[in-house]
């Protein structure tokens, strides 16, 4: 028995598969676990203070990590990121570019001219610039780079431009930086490349941050830096992150790739100096450009931007998300300026311009033979739109009319004329006037009451003949005197239809009005009509005379039948609102009435009912027409009268009802118009029934619904007292009705209903647990972030199905767009010597930044400038975008909030600047140089500060000292002069203090007659004549308004670093060898004697004062009266002799004395120092004794000791 | 420098174009104001609210010709401070206010700001009805906390005027993006019947014919009476009444009436008044909305000026002034609204179209 249970299979612990795996999860977990509770002393609380400050400590380093949450508003498909290569010259940049071009696209690029922008990845791509060592360049880049490499020579240390662009960068927000050190091969010892690396990277990181990246490129092959290391390179770009940069998000703005000049090429030849028209070409960057802004772009100047339009991306992001990497075709490289990817951009139809006859005869060649098909399709616009359009020509020959013409539209209208030089179709703004008669029509449409309308008309009918026959004369006139000038409507069209934005208006209108079509199928019979006659009008306008005249009136009427609809419920829609429109309305209404007098019975008559339902349907979806209500092109109240109208009619006069318009009360409130009557209670208060809290609710809010809800939640429950049980009003019953419907008609699937029923309810019960629990952790951050992620999403979503050219309208033109900037007169020079190596930049301006007006900055001058900056002396600062000279005043503030003007700025302070320049919001850096021409020896950047006030008020004052003298004491008063010159100086100064140069204290009291410009002043001790009286003052300076941009841009290729602007006082003397003639009363002199008159002390001060201060009574007595004077003694001979040995042998007795007591003193001083040696001895010897006497006693204390403890056991 | 300014004609909108260029420092020419007009050029209580405009900015150029038709106005900074400021009697104080309201809170400093004038007149909004709905309005935006209010410290009916209301606003540096689309229904209405220099039972008669219109929806009505005696009383008599309704989500629709001015048309009874007030506020419910009609153009602003996020706000019917306020946006700040109808539903019965306006 005992073998068989020894042979028992004993139990094998798995090792390995999921069952040991599972053990030893378990294992490991549980002995964490256990600790706790292995050694609960160990995880006790020692101390409350340590506890304390461990969680104190916590979350502080919880709290540090938070930022600001901001909005997310990067765009979904970023721009390219900027890449500046930075370095001084002969580093290797173009190389480094080129190797990196490469490396990404395996392209090779010769010359790098301007931007060359890459695909560098499925999700990114890069915009390379070089900067070259000219500071303006530099400034401007710093300003735009998203990543710097900035290229050190490794085999001379850093050099001057490294600091200077770090120092901009820091200035203008720190972009990334990352360090590359090039020339490494030039070190032939090991340990010298180490060591110098070393000592690079450490002052590299002391500039940039603690650990900054520092790239080494060692050595090159055949030219070329090695193919790994720019690899490596590559990819640190690839996946570098960053960070948004204040004044790059707040402002739009491009880094221009391309050029073109669009100047009427005749107009250059005549005049080679006029200005120019450009388009500039680039990825729109920062935040949302709008259209027709300002612009600034650095080294040129300010500019209005006259059209900004976005076109297709040459250099796009690859479909495609699947694949690891880009295939060959996806690694577009675009480089304009450098003429690469020209051919791509050809084919990509930049070139949207297309000439429209060109269009028009591809348009020609499909369009459908049949006249109906052909006008189905062309059913471009809207009734209101068509009627626009069309044309009527009353004689044959004569000049078509437009109703835009009849209209009365009192604005500047714009025609869109094409230039067959730019390629592009300009607006050209016309004037119009309005017609003689409108007066009566304005004045009664004036009148707010609608309803009377009908009645108008009818009189407007009586006025009719005698209109026509006017017009009919003037008419005729002019198509006697005007040749056939008809506007090549067809051309128009097309361009209408090609064009989609050429602006933003009429894009507006063209876009509502597609969508309409769109939308309203059962209209286009209707609208097709209508552009039938259109084209036709086109083509031969004489022929369809009577179809035009018919359609005219057809819209007539129905827009009359549109109005009388409108005045019974004008109230439903939003449309009728407007006093304007309607204005609009009824006078296009009058003019055709005036052209055509009812007539016989015509086709049009039929479906009139239709049409007018129609027109009432499509009027009452007043969505689009709100949208042109407000920003169509009408309602430009701001323009001059023309003398001309469409080439028909003349104005007689002025039309007072317009005016009146212009000039009406000025009031916000909204009279309501009077069709409500309230009266009427059971149709209007039932209107607004559901507005209060007692009306109807929706069906989601209604307190039934949500008690139901609640019920079913919530329904089942026991009552505990009783015993009751509560049953909810579960699905069950539900589910019943639902079968016994349902039954009937399909059989549904009980269990799947149920199923979702159950489903549901959990869903709702988990949402509720949720908001119950989670709400507790939610702190201020998280629901702040919480809040910018739910506006974030709002914001993308806001927009995101609309179409770009709608979009563009609305919110701008969005960074990451490729845009094409227009800007008309820009300085010629700009084109004539443009060099692709100088980037060109347009900074957009905020709304007030484009203005002019006095900054208050804190400046301080750059430890490493060698020199002091000068009050006045011209000085350049880059500002926002801007570099310009402008003259500074150096100022400190006082401790009583005086501004002081000082000559020059402190060496290690910050003190104040005032300048007028461009206004720039608060806080923006700036830096100054003093010269941006040539490159120097020194450190360039003189100066850096922060903007600090606006203030256009200036309050900077220096010291004025006024001098005066008197020539009349009295006692404490006196008259003085020589301080003013008139009366009025005095006047303004009285009461004011003076001080005399010895101390003594005055004040101004009134002025004297003559001479003129004296004073009285008074005084608390008296004068003397000799005295000067001087008045201190204050005197505001003010700034000199000099704002001169720097232009560096406009000056000829190769010396475009050579800008020289106003010239300092300092430079001009020397330039033009003046030398300083100083103030002969600066100049040092021997001092001149004065009479000095000695001050004299009250007795009683004297007393009081210590001896030391005491005035010396040690003035010469003067002459001793006649009566003291002694009589001298004059010494006989011998006594002379006697006196004379007397003197001899004290002498001599003196000296002995003096010796014997020198020779006593030496002495006793050996004595002292032997005596002490002797104490010292003694004290040493003590000293000893001492110690050993501790010593005996420390041992018989431990002996003791130790035996009392050797004695306890004994004793136990 | 290339920053052309604004031209325009006549004086409509002149507060608008004034606030705006202010606020978006664009200078401004207005030219040919009431140049056909018997009395051609500006008018006294224009010149006054310019002057008023140029107290609170520091370094505002203004030019006027001599006949005072053609206006150049450049901007200067907007400063704020402590402003005291004797309005024109030939508008209310409300005209004033709207534009300071606009501008408060863009300032440098804080603004207190003392006018002195007419305060109620039949003509512009009140400073009651500015007190009780714009003021809410701003608050929505994120303006306000301590010291933003509004006191109306003595009454002045037109045309003597003698009234006096000192308006305080703090800095904000952000507005806060909005989204009012949903007004909810109305919970209650409140409203002021102010009577000065006449019976204090005017007051009583006014609340009491308001009620009865008013009170055939809701039972929550509180207009309380406001009668001001001796000084505070100004110089002129008049009654009036401001009501305010307000909705579940906290927005606020008013109307206000107030009695015509001393000699000049035909005096109003106070039961005609009560009950045409009710009637408007009827109007302005009807017309609905997130913001009443005579803060539309407040609200707009507000948008606009925020940060570059999505606002929206639905709107009653656009009034005339908000339509040009809306175009002079663009003129000024190149920011078009998008503007979208929203339609009842069939079987709801809430009045009139609102609009919503995104930016």
């Amino acid at each position: 028995m005992d073998g068989k249970v020894k042979e028992q299979k004993r139990h094998q612990a798995k090792h390995s598969g999921p069952k040991a795996q599972k053990k030893l999860k378990k294992q490991g977990g549980s002995t964490e676990e256990d600790e706790c509770k292995r050694n609960p002393k160990a995880f006790a609380v020692q101390s409350a203070v340590r506890m304390a400050k461990t969680f104190h400590r916590a979350q502080d380093i919880k709290t540090k990590k938070h930022h600001i949450p901001l909005v997310d508003r990067t765009p979904l498909e970023p721009p390219p990121v900027v890449i500046v290569v930075v370095g001084p010259p002969k580093v290797g940049k173009s190389t480094l570019i080129r190797c990196l071009i490469k490396n990404f696209t395996r392209q090779k690029m010769g010359d790098i001219c301007g931007p060359v922008t890459i695909v560098s990845g499925k999700k990114r791509r890069l915009t390379f610039m070089e900067c070259n060592n000219d500071i303006n360049t530099m400034i401007d880049l710093a300003k735009v780079a998203d990543l710097v490499l900035m290229l050190i020579d490794a085999s001379f240390g850093f050099e001057m431009e490294t600091f200077e662009f770090l120092n901009i960068c820091q200035v203008h927000g720190f972009p990334r930086i990352m360090g590359v050190l090039t020339h490494l091969d030039s070190f032939k010892n090991n340990k010298t490349l180490r060591k110098t690396k070393k000592n690079l990277k450490h002052r590299f990181w002391t500039e940039v941050y603690q650990g900054a990246k520092l790239f080494y490129l060692s050595g090159m092959v055949y030219g070329e830096y090695q193919t790994q290391e720019v690899k490596n390179l590559g990819r640190f770009i690839s996946v570098m992150k960053f960070r948004p940069l204040v004044w790059q998000t707040s402002h739009p703005y491009v880094l221009v790739d391309r050029m073109e000049d669009l100047t009427d090429p005749e107009r250059v030849r005549t005049d080679p100096k006029c200005d120019r028209t450009v388009s500039l070409y680039g990825y729109l960057r920062g935040t949302h450009l709008k259209n027709k802004g300002q612009v600034h772009v650095p080294g040129v100047g300010d500019f209005q931007v006259s059209d900004v339009n976005f076109l297709p991306d040459p250099c796009p992001l690859p479909d495609a998300q699947k694949k690891r990497a880009l295939n060959e075709k996806e690694r577009l490289l675009y480089a304009p300026m450098a003429g690469v990817g020209g051919v791509v951009y050809d084919k990509d139809a930049v070139y949207i311009d297309l000439p429209a006859n060109h269009v028009n005869q591809q348009q020609e060649e499909v369009r459908p033979t049949t006249e109906l098909v052909q006008s189905l399709i062309d059913t471009h616009a809207t009734l209101d739109a068509k009627m626009a359009a069309s044309k009527v020509s009353l004689f044959s020959g004569s000049v078509t009319l437009d109703p835009t013409d009849i209209e009365e539209k009192e604005g500047p209208h714009e025609k869109q004329v094409w230039d067959p030089n730019t390629q592009r179709e300009r607006r050209a703004v016309v004037f119009t006037e309005e017609e003689e008669e409108e007066d009566a029509v304005t004045g009664s449409s004036d009148e707010e009451d609608d309803n009377s309308e009908d009645s108008e008309q009818e009189k407007e009918a009586d006025e009719e003949d005698d209109n026509l026959s006017t017009f009919l004369k003037d008419a005729r006139a002019r198509s006697e005197r005007t040749e056939k000038t008809a506007p090549p409507v067809k051309r128009q069209r097309v361009e209408e239809e090609m064009l989609v934005f050429a602006d933003s208006e009429d894009d507006l209108e063209m876009s509502e009005e597609e969508s309409e079509e769109k939308g309203q199928s059962g209209r286009a019979g209707d609208s097709g009509h209508c552009s039938e006659e259109d084209e036709e009008e086109t083509e031969d306008e004489e022929e369809e005379d009577d179809d035009q005249e018919s359609d005219d009136e057809s819209t007539v009427e129905l827009d009359q039948h549109f109005l009388n609809t409108l005045a019974k419920d004008k109230s439903d829609f939003i449309f009728a609102i407007s006093s304007f429109h309607f204005h609009v309305v009824l006078t296009l209404i009058r003019r055709h009435v005036i052209l055509f007098p009812s007539s016989g019975t015509l086709k049009w008559k039929e479906g009139l009912q239709q049409k007018a339902s129609e027109a009432f349907l499509r009027h009452q979806e007043a969505a689009p027409n709100l949208r042109k209500l407000v920003y169509g092109s009408e309602a430009d109240d701001s323009e001059e009268d023309k003398e001309e109208l469409g080439g028909l009619f003349r104005v007689s006069r002025p039309q007072k009802s317009k005016k009146f318009k212009a000039n009406a009360v000025d009031c916000s409130r909204f009279i309501p118009d009077t069709s409500h009557n309230w009266d009427l209670e059971e149709v209007m208060l039932n209107s607004i029934r559901d507005c209060f809290v007692t009306g109807k609710w929706e069906e989601s809010q209604d307190a039934a619904t949500l008690l139901k809800e609640d019920e079913e939640l919530y329904g089942d429950f026991e009552d505990l007292e009783t015993g009751e049980v509560h049953k909810g009003q579960t699905g069950e019953k539900d589910d019943d009705n639902d079968d016994e419907a349902e039954e009937s008609l399909v059989k549904v699937d009980d269990e799947e209903v149920q199923k979702n029923k159950r489903l549901d309810k959990k869903r709702r019960l988990k949402e509720r647990f949720d908001a119950e629990y989670d709400d507790g952790d939610a702190t201020y951050f998280d629901d702040l972030k919480e809040e910018m992620q739910k506006q974030a999403e709002l914001n993308r979503a806001e927009f995101e199905d609309v179409d770009d050219e709608t979009r563009v309208q609305y919110e701008g033109f969005r960074p990451g767009m490729y845009v094409r900037l227009e800007i008309s007169s820009i300085p010629c020079e700009f084109v004539i010597n443009f060099d692709p190596h100088y980037p060109v930049i347009l900074g957009g301006l905020g709304s007030s930044e484009g203005n002019i007006g006095y900054l208050q900055m804190r400046l301080k001058k750059h430890r490493w400038y060698e020199r002091i900056l000068k009050t006045r002396d011209p000085l350049i600062l880059s500002l926002g975008w801007r570099r310009f000279q402008t003259i500074p005043l150096y100022h400190i503030e006082d401790h009583n909030g005086r501004h002081r003007l000082l000559k020059y700025t402190p060496q290690h302070m910050h003190c104040g600047a005032s300048i007028w320049g461009p206004i720039t919001p608060q806080g923006t850096g700036f830096l100054a140089v003093q010269s941006v021409a040539g490159t120097k020896a020194n450190f360039r950047i003189a100066a850096t500060g922060v903007v600090l006030d606006l203030d256009k008020s200036v309050t900077v004052v220096k010291k004025l000292k006024l001098i005066g003298y008197p020539y009349k004491i009295f006692k404490n008063t006196c008259f003085i002069k020589g301080m003013f010159n008139t009366v009025l100086e005095v006047a303004k100064f009285e009461g004011a203090s003076v001080r005399t140069v010895s101390g003594v204290r005055g004040q101004i009291k009134k002025a004297l007659s003559t001479p003129p410009g004296a004073y009285r002043a008074t005084f608390e001790d008296r004068l003397l004549m000799s005295d000067i009286v001087f008045l201190r003052s204050w005197y505001p300076v003010s700034v000199p308004q000099l704002y001169n941009p720097v232009t560096s841009l406009l000056l000829p290729v190769g010396q475009k670093d050579n800008w020289a602007g106003m010239r300092t006082m300092g430079q001009l003397k020397h330039d033009l060898g003046i030398r300083n003639k100083p103030n002969a009363d600066s100049l040092y002199k021997s001092e001149a004697k004065g009479i000095s008159t000695p001050s004299t002390f009250p007795k009683e001060l004297q007393k009081s004062l210590p001896f030391k201060s005491k005035p010396k009574q040690q003035q010469s007595k003067g002459k001793t009266p006649r009566d003291l004077q002694r009589p001298s003694v004059i010494r006989e001979p011998h006594e002379r002799k006697v006196a004379a040995l007397l003197h001899a042998l004290s002498t001599v007795h003196n000296y002995k004395r003096k010796k014997a007591h020198m020779v006593q003193h030496a002495k006793h001083k050996e004595f002292l120092q032997q005596k002490g040696k002797q104490e010292e001895a003694k004290l040493k010897r003590q000293k000893e004794a001492r110690k050993k006497l501790y010593r005996v006693m420390g041992q018989m204390d431990r002996k003791k000791l130790r035996s009392s403890l050797k004695g306890a056991p004994q004793e136990d | 420098m290339a920053s052309q300014g604004l031209v325009y004609d006549g004086c409509n909108f002149f507060r608008q174009r004034l606030v705006l260029s202010t606020l978006s420092g664009k200078r401004v020419k207005i030219k040919n104001i009431r140049s056909k007009d018997d009395d051609p050029g500006l008018r006294d209580f224009e010149a006054s609210f310019i002057r008023l405009l140029d107290k609170v900015t520091n370094g505002s150029r203004i030019e006027i010709n001599q006949t005072g038709t053609v206006l150049f106005y450049q901007p200067g900074l907007l400063y704020g401070g402590s402003v005291e400021h004797d309005c024109n009697q030939q508008r209310s104080i409300g005209y004033y206010l709207e534009a300071l309201l606009m501008l408060a809170p863009f300032m440098k400093t804080s603004l207190k700001a003392t006018l002195r004038g007419v305060t109620n007149d039949p003509v512009d909004p009140t400073v009651d009805l500015l007190k009780s709905t714009a003021l809410p309005v701003m608050k929505k935006f994120g303006i306000g906390g301590d010291g933003f209010e509004l006191k109306v410290v003595k009454r002045g009916m037109a045309p003597g005027g003698g009234g006096e209301v000192v308006f305080t606003c703090p800095v904000c540096r952000t507005m806060r993006p909005v989204q009012l689309t949903d007004p909810g229904k109305i919970k209650r209405i409140r409203g002021v019947a102010y009577s000065v220099r006449v019976s204090p039972q005017m007051a009583n008669r006014i609340v009491e014919s308001a009620r009865g219109v008013l009170n055939q929806f809701l039972p929550d009505i509180y207009i309380h009476t406001d009668h001001m005696k001796g000084a505070n009383s100004g110089k002129s008599p008049g009654f009036g009444l401001t009501l305010v309704a307000e909705t579940l989500n906290g927005f606020f629709l008013s109307a206000e009436m107030s009695s015509t001015p001393q000699g000049q048309g035909n005096p109003v009874l106070p039961e005609d008044l009560g009950r045409n007030c009710a009637k408007l506020l009827l109007e302005e419910i009807h017309r609905g909305g997130c913001v009443d009609s005579s803060n539309q153009s407040l609200a707009l602003l507000l948008m606009t000026l925020g940060q570059q996020d999505v606002s929206k706000v639905l709107l009653g019917p656009l009034s005339p002034y908000t339509i040009e306020f809306l175009r002079h946006i663009r003129d000024f700040f190149q920011i078009m609204f998008k503007i979208e109808v929203q339609k009842p539903f069939e079987d709801e019965r809430k009045g009139g179209d609102k609009v919503p306006q995104p930016r």
